[in-house]
């Protein structure tokens, strides 16, 4: 009896029982009740007289309504992205990876600066250049006059802003699939006699056929639930109008709330549909390559010179359009507020302001009178909004991407110590949870769920009160982030090898000092990634942040979306150049991100060893040669 | 030294281990060798405490720790895979146990320098990562960081199968060298029968959860106690019943009724018979040619069988070319037929 009472009150069981009640708090509190209180929504929504309204009513509603336009919109522009971001992405791939372009490392990185900025920043990045004041537009409108400066709007705009914008997952994973081709394969075939598209049409491709279909069905779960262009290009798909609904009141309109949910749920239904389908295709399996000494690919010349002067051609348009926003955006974000307004390069007006520092704005009045408006040019970081909203989303998305880590790695532990057994099957899917859910569905719920004092669980809080709005925010951004945090931490919970801890046992190390000294620093390096990448997704998110957006909440996407309307202001004269500052600020950042994740954390131990080595010895090395140099002075 | 007593292990309906008795004595270096899945494995994971018998003991020191938790039981282990810990450099890996131990840092730093040299690294390479070892460095770090919490006894999970074949049999003999050095008890576990033969002292050999057979390397080579271990250990030939008659009509006193084996070692190609001994007449259908030796395969009408001569360049012989065996009765290792015990080839 005393044995058991013993055993029960030990660290580690007390340490379990914490950890079962934190993740099922988490699980029914975070994921679980605000979902299915959407789901009853539908069932309780009241007619503008207070009186009950039932399903059936939203439902005619809904189909008599534009609503049903909302989702043949969205299901539009996934079908159409489908194909465009297919064609460009595969394009870019074969491009820099498959075929013998000339520059082709330039090309890459041209390519791949979709991966230091999107969203919000991307999309205004294209405004820049193709709405109807924009720079290119302007220019097209000045060369032919019968040009339609209105193109780069609704389902057009969107549709070309997300086929460029939606090519990273390309960039990362068909590359990494068709670097993994075994080169002896191609030989193969030449040697049988297949000429090269006849090698890419029926050796290389169907190898990419699981990764392409992987990709196929993320960019489409990505066009229906859009919300960065459609918002600010003006298209009517769901999910804006989900958040347009959940801020309207039924004296507006009829049931916005159960119709918002209801839209939701459809949303929700669709990706879930399509996950399972990519689930049950993936536990098919993939071509795994059976060779044991697998030949680096090598770079196909195009023998055809038509075919090759065509593709390099087609190389480097693309290349034009992927580098012109970045490469506009860095350049006037160096110019003057009158250069940038008139859309036209001033070589006397570069200057700083942008980033640093306040100007005031003299101008004539309608009565001739001079008139000063005291810091109405501001920097990204001297401006009191920006710099706020950039304070706001670095500690959310830093706190939110910490949090989603620390969970994963305390839940990825317990599931692998529990790797047959169901209690960590069902941790494991619970962390997997938010995936199937869009995160229009997790934070419309968030913020009808929580818009209250009822909640027992936490508080009695109204969490989307005021202040309390960034709690909801961390907690939408960390539960969004978990699913993806786990794939990748998961991964690297793998490569620890069972003899490690079998190893610091025999040593005499207890389960806590084994993880701490012995798993945590193999893992960690993975951990940092996934943070930082977590951090990168989060601190120009837009999603989220559209749909808590208010007073307390606004985060930087925010401040950049609210910098296109203050460009139309006289009183806040540098708007876009502190627009164009931002995106700037936020590629270095993401490129800062992407460098510490892939470039340095990728070292191991050896590494760095050898580098510090390296680093000792120059510095040894230059000692000498002042030395010696001082010598020969005094001499 | 290390005794274990009807040693009974389970995995869920699966018996691994059935009724294990072994008595290892101190100083030995003692070799658990079978095919996969014999249970060997499950063996030294029982002794270091990793698995926990469903029935049976194991006594270290006339000490029952059969129950007594893994960092408590004072026996080293060296991993199949070394599980140098990645993160740490060479130092921080041997010293490893001795800071659990929460020793003064002076006197882990005494006993890691000592351990390292003993073990042949250098101070530089404790420096380094683990990483930057070499196969051969990193064995003798996973030897030294079991070492050097002064176990009683050390146990090796086929520390060899990881390396290439030369650096495995230079190893093979240092490692003896280190055991004899250290004179630590030493249980080994291979499923390489070329280590197990050179490197113990004496052997178990392990089939299917039992022990087919203790005794030293000779014992087990030359005096097979079962067809497994006849088998299983060295190449062989089983005799066809007509060579066994042939045998016996050369006074041989073979029976027929038993299963017949010698090693190919054992026969010689056109010597002069000695009295007893049996002259077999067959053809050459191939060879194989070793280098040191050269296997050849003679056709002696009712079965093929397998001879070695040492390649000293008088005695080569072509295909074809017509051969006499000579076969010593004495030679043979005779078994009751069982069928269980054979061993796939």
């Amino acid at each position: 009896m005393n044995r058991t009472l013993d055993k029960k009150l030990h660290p580690e069981w007390l340490l379990r029982i914490f950890g079962i009640a934190f993740f099922a708090y988490l699980f029914f509190g975070f994921m679980l009740l605000p979902c299915l209180n959407t789901l009853a929504s539908v069932f309780r929504a009241k007619n503008p007289d207070g009186t009950d309204a039932g399903p059936f009513a939203v439902i005619q509603f809904f189909l008599a309504g534009k609503m049903s336009k909302n989702i043949w919109n969205s299901l539009k522009l996934a079908v159409c992205l489908v194909i465009t971001v297919n064609v460009v992405g595969v394009s870019i791939v074969l491009l820099t990876e498959y075929f013998d372009i000339k520059g082709a490392k330039i090309l890459r990185m041209g390519y791949m600066t979709t991966m230091i900025y999107s969203g919000v920043a991307l999309v205004t990045g294209y405004m820049f250049l193709y709405a109807g004041d924009g720079m290119l537009t302007a220019a097209l409108k000045n060369a032919f006059p019968d040009f339609n400066g209105e193109w780069f709007s609704g389902f057009n705009a969107v549709l070309f802003t997300m086929t460029f914008a939606c090519t990273s997952n390309h960039m990362l994973f068909l590359r990494n699939a068709i670097r993994g081709i075994d080169y002896n394969t191609v030989e193969a075939a030449r040697n049988m006699g297949a000429n090269p598209f006849k090698v890419l049409w029926k050796v290389v491709l169907p190898t990419l056929i699981p990764t392409l279909f992987s990709l196929t069905v993320m960019t489409f779960i990505t066009g229906l639930c859009a919300m960065s262009a459609p918002t600010l290009l003006g298209y009517d798909s769901i999910n804006p109008e989900i958040v347009r609904l959940a801020g309207s009141s039924s004296v507006d309109e009829a049931f916005p709330q159960a119709r918002a949910a209801l839209l939701s749920i459809i949303l929700a239904m669709f990706t879930i549909v399509l996950l399972t389908v990519l689930s049950a295709y993936e536990c098919k399996g993939h071509y795994l390559s059976v060779s044991k000494t697998k030949a680096k690919l090598q770079k196909q010349k195009i023998t055809n010179p038509v075919a090759n002067v065509l593709a390099h051609i087609y190389a480097y348009i693309l290349f034009i359009i992927y580098m012109t926003p970045v490469v506009m955006i860095i350049v006037f974000s160096f110019q003057n507020y009158s250069a940038i307004r008139a859309r036209r390069l001033d070589f006397s007006g570069w200057t700083l302001i942008n980033f640093f520092g306040t100007q005031d704005y003299t101008y004539l009045n309608d009565r001739g009178r001079e008139k000063t408006v005291v810091g109405a040019i501001s920097g990204v970081f001297s401006n009191e909004k920006t710099l706020g909203g950039i304070k706001l989303s670095f500690l959310l998305s830093a706190a939110a991407a910490a949090l989603a880590c620390v969970i994963v790695v305390v839940a990825c532990n317990y599931i692998f110590k529990k790797k047959n057994k169901k209690s960590g099957l069902i941790l494991e899917y619970a962390m997997l949870f938010p995936w199937l859910l869009p995160t229009i569905l997790i934070c419309y719920s968030y913020r009808t769920y929580f818009n209250s004092n009822d909640i027992w669980y936490v508080g009695y809080q109204n969490l989307y009160y005021k202040e309390n709005v960034r709690l909801l925010i961390i907690m939408a951004y960390t539960v969004t982030k978990l699913p993806f945090s786990l794939r990748m931490i998961k991964a690297s919970f793998y490569s620890i090898d069972e003899e490690l801890e079998d190893a610091a046992r025999n040593l005499g190390s207890g389960g806590l000092r084994t993880f701490m000294r012995v798993k945590l620093p193999i893992i960690l390096p993975s951990v940092l990634a996934v943070f930082a990448l977590n951090f990168n997704a989060l601190f120009t998110e837009y999603d989220m942040s559209y749909t808590f957006h208010k007073p307390e909440g606004t985060t930087y996407a925010m401040v950049i979306q609210g910098m296109l309307a203050d460009a139309t202001r006289g009183s806040n004269m540098n708007a876009l150049g502190r627009r164009c500052a931002s995106t700037v600020f936020i590629m270095v950042v993401s490129g800062l991100v992407l460098y510490l994740v892939y470039g340095v954390g990728s070292r191991d131990l050896g590494d760095r060893l050898e580098i510090r080595d390296r680093r000792r010895k120059r510095m040894e090395a230059l000692r000498a040669r002042f030395r010696k140099a001082e010598k020969t002075e005094s001499a | 030294m290390i005794r274990l007593n009807d040693i009974v292990v389970k995995f869920g309906d699966f018996t691994a281990l059935h009724d294990i008795n072994v008595h290892v004595k101190e100083g030995e270096f003692f070799t658990f060798l079978g095919p996969s899945g014999c249970g060997k494995t499950t063996t030294l994971r029982t002794i270091t405490g990793f698995i926990e018998p469903v029935s049976g003991t194991v006594v270290v020191k006339d000490r029952d720790i059969t129950h007594v938790p893994i960092e408590d039981r004072n026996i080293g282990i060296v991993f199949q895979s070394y599980a140098l810990f990645p993160t740490m450099t060479v130092y921080d890996n041997i010293a490893f146990g001795l800071k659990i131990k929460k020793m003064k840092k002076q006197e882990i730093d005494q006993k890691v320098r000592e351990i390292a040299r003993k073990v042949d690294l250098s101070d530089e390479q404790l420096k380094k990562a683990v990483s930057q070892l070499s196969g051969g460095q990193q064995q003798r770090v996973a030897i030294a960081r079991a070492l050097v919490t002064g176990p009683a006894i050390i146990c090796m999970d086929e520390p060899l199968s990881n390396l290439d074949a030369k650096l495995r049999v230079q190893l093979r003999n240092e490692l003896k060298k280190m055991q004899k050095e250290f004179g630590i008890t030493t249980i080994y576990v291979t499923h390489d029968q070329e280590e197990a033969l050179t490197l113990s002292d004496r052997i178990a050999v392990f089939n299917k959860g039992y022990i087919e057979q203790i005794g030293t390397p000779n014992e087990v080579y030359n005096f097979s106690k079962t067809e497994f271990v006849c088998n299983f250990i060295g190449d062989i030939n089983r005799l066809s019943d007509e060579t066994v008659a042939a045998v016996n009509a050369a006074g041989g006193q073979l029976d027929p009724a038993r299963h017949n084996y010698v090693r190919l070692e054992r026969l010689h190609v056109n010597v002069e018979p000695k009295p007893g001994q049996a002259a077999l007449d067959g053809t050459v259908t191939m060879r194989e040619y070793y280098g040191l030796y050269i296997k050849y395969y003679i056709d002696l009408g009712s079965q093929s069988i397998k001879v070695i001569e040492k390649n000293d360049g008088v005695r080569i012989y072509e295909e074809g070319q017509q051969v006499q065996v000579i076969l010593d009765p004495a030679d043979v290792m005779a078994y009751e037929p069982s069928g269980e015990n054979e061993v796939e080839k």
